[in-house]
């Protein structure tokens, strides 16, 4: 019921996060811990699901964005990649090899990074969030966004169906590769069909795996994308694909089945048991030009803050969170307004840590997947792969 | 000038997996979405650009020819 009481005061928080996934609940921690008051909502009744993610995530990230390692997320440990080619040739990089001193599961030792339950994953940041000072609204939907003459904003808000409108001094668009937000401020964030990988991905028991993260290239297996198969813990696997649906006749579905049957493979999967089917669509695309509006900033997906040639979008995501979060805070705690003008800083402190490689990984992939002669693409996109999570890559840290 | 007729979106429910690329690939302005994370199934969709339905990675969304209402037309 909308609430006509005469001394009803709307609530007023300093920023209003849309989406408490990696982005958002990191945006909100940094922001929280700056002193702001910081209200997170978020439309689900549990975070991360439906799962739209493969879950593989760097040690290095969760680092640098000052996350605490928990057994309530950490599925398994990586040490490495297992690259191969449209043949099943192998390029294996394995860092308990390559660097036997530092990584391993031994004493003294770390891993790569780690395959992570996104459910419990983003609930773990949540919490974090919500420790750190910020209130956090579940089944909360935001469905509209103005600026205020004051140089304020309201966002407008149906929690457990009760009507709800807050003022803030910003609102972050954090809600993900369909986000709504962003368009509200008449943002253009919709993605091109051929920049949007198709995916699909089952949890599967009976097949074996290494601790590598393994990936599968070739235009038979999955045009203009890659398969993976990645350890998940517990003894399970995670079978999946992503394609581009332009390039291709079929649909993920049918190229998933393909590749668990018939490809070089299908020794390996032959006794495989579906446990979870999940899917997503990943944006290999340029990230937005414009990242912001008056009272507005985008982080995550709905920016497009995700590796075009890996598909990877926690690590952007955490980042950009934490860019955000520091940048909102010293903004707000500096008196200035939240305009388009002053806000803008937002992006090129973004572009200057990120965004940059994130643009020449942009172009790479599309020179990759441009590129007509199916023989020609394939030896391209297994060169750039193996480069890329080689020991040398310039690409490590993103 | 409109080349493209309007549609009318249906989701086969038991196939959806809720990943949410339709939204993401759909053109259209704020709000042309479901409670589910689908693109709307209940409203005409005249950009017709049928994207939602190829990306879609089950291949679970079908349309139908928008007709007009007689009374309001």
């Amino acid at each position: 019921m909308p609430n006509n009481n005469p001394e009803y005061i709307m609530p007023q928080y300093d920023i209003v996060i849309v989406g408490s996934g990696p982005a958002g609940a990191t945006t909100a921690r940094f922001a929280a811990e700056k002193g702001l008051s910081v209200l997170l909502v978020d439309k689900k009744q549990e975070l991360g699901s439906p799962i739209q993610c493969s879950g593989a995530v760097s040690f290095n990230a969760l680092e640098q964005a000052g996350v605490q390692l928990s057994d309530e997320f950490v599925l398994e440990a990586i040490y490495g990649f297992g690259i191969y080619n449209e043949k099943g040739e192998k390029k294996t990089v394995d860092y308990r090899k390559i660097k036997p001193d530092e990584y391993g599961s031994g004493e003294g030792l770390k891993p790569l990074g780690f395959v992570v339950d996104r459910r419990r994953f983003d609930r773990y940041l949540m919490t974090q969030a919500e420790r750190a000072g910020a209130t956090v609204w579940l089944k909360a939907e935001a469905s509209g966004f103005s600026s205020l003459a004051d140089g304020s904003c309201e966002i407008r808000l149906t929690k457990f169906n009760e009507p709800i409108t807050v003022k803030a001094k910003l609102m972050v668009a954090a809600d993900g590769v369909q986000s709504q937000a962003a368009k509200w401020a008449g943002l253009q964030t919709h993605i091109k069909l051929s920049e949007l990988a198709s995916c699909l991905q089952f949890v599967v028991d009976g097949v074996e795996t290494e601790g590598l993260l393994e990936i599968i290239t070739g235009h038979q297996w999955a045009p203009g994308g890659y398969a993976w198969v990645f350890p998940k813990g517990h003894g399970y696997a995670e079978i999946g694909l992503g394609v581009t649906r332009s390039m291709c006749e079929e649909n993920a579905q049918t190229y998933l089945d393909h590749f668990i049957k018939q490809s070089f493979f299908k020794e390996r999967f032959k006794n495989c048991r579906i446990l979870e089917i999940q899917g997503g669509g990943v944006p290999l695309a340029a990230p937005l030009k414009v990242q912001y509006a008056d009272n507005l900033i985008l982080a995550g997906d709905a920016a497009r803050h995700v590796n075009s040639i890996t598909g990877g979008g926690i690590h952007t995501a955490l980042h950009s969170g934490k860019i955000a979060g520091e940048f909102v805070a010293e903004l707000i705690l500096s008196g200035r307004p939240c305009s388009a003008n002053n806000v803008k800083e937002y992006q090129d402190r973004w572009l200057e840590a990120m965004g940059n490689t994130m643009w020449k990984l942009y172009r790479t992939k599309k020179k990759i997947f441009d590129t007509k002669n199916i023989t020609q693409r394939d030896e391209m996109l297994y060169e750039t792969m193996s480069g890329y999570f080689s020991a040398d890559s310039v690409y490590k840290k993103i | 000038m409109k080349t493209k007729q309007p549609v009318v979106f249906s989701i086969g429910w038991n196939a959806c997996i809720k990943c949410g690329a339709c939204v993401a690939v759909c053109p259209h302005p704020a709000g042309f979405i479901t409670a589910f994370d689908t693109i709307a199934v209940n409203e005409p969709c005249d950009i017709a650009c049928m994207h939602c339905e190829a990306i879609c990675p089950v291949s679970t969304i079908t349309h139908h020819q928008f007709v007009v209402p007689v009374n309001e037309s």
